[in-house]
């Protein structure tokens, strides 16, 4: 009896610590800075278990029974607070709010415990013994809890169900607190029916409940996956450390936020400052919004067009606040008008023209994506430039997959047009190639707009020198029946990753 | 109302067996465009009911399959439009019949059409008249898209449909020497399309004997290269190379240019070169109009089908050659005119199956499968991403007699068929089942000539083909086996002759 009673406490301790640990960690994961997540987590969470010792003399009668209410309180809400927590930042706005109403309410919840307990076992022990004995089993507790998290929880189980397992620890300290106050409490059948549902239902959130992405996922990125989701069309993850966010579509890297901007003011301004009066820009591909927040620098530009295939793209970079911050809410101008479709059948039933055309598809990894690549495409895309018009395609690395890259500039040629590749250094990339391509004569613009971090007037013509080790190759062009392109673009990679 | 009050009950009902238990998806289907009966009913004589209204046209053309239809399309361009076309079937288009569901078009038999050499005039001029062949350039967007075919052997996908892994010096040697061989025959000339340009008595020895015992007599007995020669016979001839003329089996190599230059396909198969001809002629078209016979009638012809009497002075037989005896008056018995039954399927997927492979293919063959693979519709589309497609699973019941054939495709049901449709699959798409939800099946008891030992220098063969009068044979199976290029030349050259005929002594 006494030392199932003291288990418990050892347990209850350890949940309540438990739950803390993964809302630091979880914040420290989704918003960075781990310092000021763990500082402000453990403060608020101290506070409110103050807050809850404080409401504790308020109950004056049935406290077994509102004990076993509170641990099977505590083990609903501290059980499934990192799976809400991981799907409130994906899905909603105020992540933060809700994150410390959590902290705050389990807080409260583990405050009120210990202060119950020790009046219930009051009257079976001295109460010299009852502070000794709780006490002791509290901070034994917290010494399991703080071993176990780090070594076996979070790298085995994961935040989402290491949180579902305590959270059935939790219920069934209240489940068995029923027997072991049974002599105290009224409505013991309701109780018990209450903690097997609980159990049931946070068993089948521990059976059912992925890692926020497959163990084998994780090895692929260097850092903490704080985003990821499946979708129809791709697998969509996004990683943090420190500030750096990085966004990685079917495991590819499509940018870092500390450099992005090199990315995607090369492969805007060049071209686009260069159009007369550009009216109307298309952009194909690019749903993460940050080409169009550059071509949003351009006052004279009346409508935008993004095709992105995949709806959820588009819907995370409009919605999601650290996202909407790095893009500057670029999807939610009303210049824009974002569609969700496969882009070469849109090509091909569109009649629009364009002055400018942004064509940012992710590699040419298979042949799926190996067709956007095509003189096929580059002839349908050409279709929809106006008379001063100009289109940009990002074309892989001329250093790294320099065939594939050169190959891209011949089959735009063979599309009918004229090419003006070039290439600049993106460091999470490396050398990154673009080509620009009309059907008129190109001329590096005079102006680019205020304010830029790296494109230059003075620099762009330096971006259109190749230097020995990516000058140009012969290649054949890429059509839809001879897919050259993709295996270039596996070969040229193969070589340097192994 | 009520249909689709029971369509949310049976939507309802089925959502809730997914939910509830992890069992393969209830696949529905038939058989489909079904046309042993009205054949049978010409086989047997039946007797039809007597003409009860009289049509008169100068040209009637019987079958509306690619030789038909090429003859209308060649009539309707040299501006005579004074005729009718008859098709048995609801949809014209014969061999190169197609269907459409919420996801594509799909073809129902023939699906592709090789580059055409220099020497097939009349395809290059269809071809330039459709978009196909622009200014000398093939459109991309018509060729076969990457990748085009692949293999299962020892476990694995290769590319390409010839074997390429597995095989030991003295596979190899062969293979190399097979191909020497077949490029002096190229280079001898005598192997054309169409067939009859080439055609040289000095090659009549190779219509004597097997391709099977010609190779052996060559020394080649590899066994993969002549698991690769039985491929190629049963997918254009439905044979297997023990029962294809030699002459056939090289002329399947060597008629063709040596550089692959692609294969013109569409989601459809050839049933887009059918739909853009019946743009053009679909006017002179008469579906579920089947002749049941042909009479003299004064110097010209008396066509009947259904209720009416097509009085005529030229009739274009476009139609299988089989059937003329059974519906021409006094056509004699015919020798030397052998058919492959055939079997294909529409199938459905929902997803595709997990052991798909990250590459969508066109045509997909198993080595050592009776079968002759699949083919995916959407393969030909532009799309990225595919979700539900349907794949067209082709079937040429070669081995063992073809008579015993057809009755296995009659006396079989459709559950059967599906079945044993499905346990192919299941070799290379354990999971296949759980992605289809939908298969139709097409039986053909006479689908392709078959170039049996002696066919090509048949006398009654050469007789017929080259035969001129007021009934002129167009259908390819005068060729000796049916390939698009042999239906559209013979349809075309049966309409410049009767265009020769009715300017010069009739009008």
């Amino acid at each position: 009896m006494d030392i199932l009673l003291f288990l418990s406490v050892l347990l209850i301790a350890a949940c309540g610590l438990i739950y803390e640990l993964i809302a630091g960690t979880l914040a420290s994961y989704l918003l960075g800075d781990s310092v000021l997540q763990f500082s402000t987590i453990i403060g608020c969470y101290l506070f409110a278990m103050g807050v809850g010792s404080a409401l504790s003399r308020h109950i004056h009668r049935g406290l077994a029974y509102r004990f076993v209410l509170i641990e099977l309180a505590l083990g609903v809400v501290g059980g499934f607070s990192s799976a809400l927590l991981f799907l409130a930042f994906g899905y909603a706005q105020g992540f933060e709010p809700l994150l410390y109403l959590t902290v705050i309410i389990i807080g409260v919840l583990v405050g009120l415990e210990i202060p119950l307990l020790m009046r219930i076992v009051r009257e079976r022990y001295d109460f010299r013994d009852a502070v000794a004995h709780v006490l002791t089993f509290d901070y034994l507790g917290a010494l399991v809890a703080s071993l176990l998290f780090p070594i076996l929880l979070v790298p085995h189980l994961g935040l989402v169900r290491s949180a579902m397992l305590f959270g059935m620890i939790n219920v069934a300290v209240a489940l068995w607190s029923t027997f072991l106050f049974a002599g105290e409490l009224a409505a013991k059948r309701s109780l018990r029916a209450g903690c097997v549902v609980a159990l049931c239902a946070l068993g089948i959130g521990l059976a059912g409940a992925k890692r926020i992405s497959d163990a084998a996922d994780d090895s692929i990125y260097a850092d903490e996956i704080i985003l990821a989701r499946d979708t129809p069309y791709q697998h969509i993850v996004l990683t943090r450390f420190k500030d750096d966010i990085r966004l990685f579509l079917s495991s590819h890297l499509q940018f870092s936020s500390r450099d992005e901007y090199r990315y995607h003011e090369a492969l805007v301004h060049p071209g686009l400052s260069s159009v007369p009066t550009p009216r109307s820009v298309l952009v194909l591909g690019g749903g993460d919004g940050l080409a169009v927040r550059e071509i949003l620098k351009y006052p004279q530009v009346e409508r935008i067009t993004l095709v992105d295939l995949d709806p959820e793209m588009t819907r995370l970079f409009s919605t999601h606040p650290m996202l909407t911050t790095i893009n500057q809410e670029s999807l939610r101008s009303p210049r824009l008008r974002v569609t969700n479709a496969d882009a070469f059948p849109w090509v091909d039933e569109n009649r629009d023209s364009f002055d400018f055309i942004a064509i940012d598809f992710p590699d040419p990894t298979n042949y799926s994506l190996g067709k956007l690549y095509t003189t096929a495409f580059y002839t349908a895309a050409a279709r929809h430039l106006s008379a001063q018009g100009l289109m940009v395609v990002q074309s892989t690395s001329p250093m790294f997959a320099r065939d594939s890259f050169w190959c891209v500039v011949e089959t735009l040629k063979q599309a009918g047009l004229r090419t003006y590749p070039y290439h600049v250094y993106v460091p999470s990339f490396g050398e990154w190639g673009f080509v620009l391509a009309s059907k008129r004569e190109f001329t590096p613009p005079q102006s680019v707009p205020a304010g830029l971090r790296f494109v230059t007037v003075q620099g762009i013509p330096a971006f259109f020198q190749f230097p020995p080790d990516m000058a140009p190759v012969p290649m054949p062009a890429n059509r839809l029946n001879d897919q050259v392109l993709v295996r270039a673009y596996y070969r040229d990679w193969k070589d340097i990753s192994h | 109302m009520t249909a689709s009050r029971r369509e949310f009950v049976q939507a309802g009902s089925a959502a809730l067996i997914g939910l509830s238990i992890k069992s393969d998806r209830p696949i529905a289907g038939s058989f489909v465009n079904d046309a042993p009966q009205a054949g049978h009913q010409l086989r047997d004589r039946a007797a039809f009911p007597p003409a009860r209204r009289v049509e008169k046209f100068p040209v009637v053309i019987v079958g509306g399959g690619i030789a038909g239809l090429s003859a209308a399309w060649r009539l309707n361009r040299r501006g005579f439009k004074d005729f009718v076309l008859l098709e048995m079937n609801g949809q014209a288009g014969g061999n190169s019949r197609w269907g459409e569901n919420d996801i594509t078009r799909y073809p129902w038999a023939a699906h592709y059409v090789p580059v055409p050499g220099p020497g097939a005039t009349y395809v290059r001029e269809l071809f330039e008249e459709l978009g196909v062949l622009n200014n000398g350039r093939w459109e991309e967007r018509y060729l076969c898209y990457s990748p085009q075919e692949r293999l299962f052997l020892y476990g694995r996908w290769q590319e390409g449909l010839e074997p390429a892994i597995g095989l030991t010096a003295a596979d190899r040697d062969q293979f190399q020497r097979l191909d020497d061989v077949m490029a002096t025959f190229r280079a001898g000339r005598h192997f054309t399309i169409p067939m009859e340009q080439g055609l040289s008595p000095l090659t009549a020895d190779l219509d004597r004997v097997s391709f099977r015992d010609w190779l052996r007599g060559r020394g080649l007995d590899s066994r993969l290269l002549h698991w690769y020669m039985d491929y190629c016979c049963r997918d254009d001839f439905g044979a297997l190379a023990s029962q294809t003329s030699a002459w056939a089996g090289i002329h399947y190599f060597a008629s063709r240019e040596h550089e692959d230059k692609g294969t013109l396909t569409w989601p459809e198969g050839n049933g887009w070169i059918v739909r853009q001809l019946m743009e053009r002629v679909g006017s002179f078209v008469r579906a579920d109009r089947m002749a049941h016979r042909i009479a003299r009638r004064g110097s010209g012809h008396s066509v009947f089908a259904g209720d009416t009497e097509y009085q005529c002075e030229f009739v274009i037989f476009a139609a299988p050659t089989f059937l003329a005896p059974y519906l021409v008056e006094d056509f004699g018995p015919l020798h030397d005119f052998e058919y492959s039954p055939w079997l294909t399927a529409n199938l459905t997927l929902e997803r595709l199956p997990a052991s798909y492979g990250d590459n969508s293919t066109w045509d997909n063959v198993v080595m050592d499968s009776p079968t002759l693979g699949y083919v995916d519709a959407m393969h030909q589309s532009v799309r990225t991403h595919v979700g539900r497609t349907v794949w067209t699973f082709y079937w040429a019941l070669a081995d063992g007699s073809a008579a015993q054939n057809r009755q296995l495709l009659l006396t079989r049901d459709w559950s059967d068929w599906k079945d044993a449709i499905l346990h192919d699959l299941e070799r290379v798409h354990p999971d296949i089942r759980t992605c289809v939800s939908r298969i139709d099946i097409m039986r053909i008891g006479h689908a392709m000539a078959r170039p049996a030992v002696g066919a090509i220098f048949s006398p009654d063969r050469r007789r017929l083909a080259n035969a001129r009068g007021r009934l002129v044979l167009a259908n390819a199976d005068l060729s000796g086996f049916s390939i698009f290029e042999e239906a559209q030349f013979r349809g075309v050259r049966a309409a410049e002759y009767v265009l020769g005929a009715v300017g010069s002594g009739h009008r």
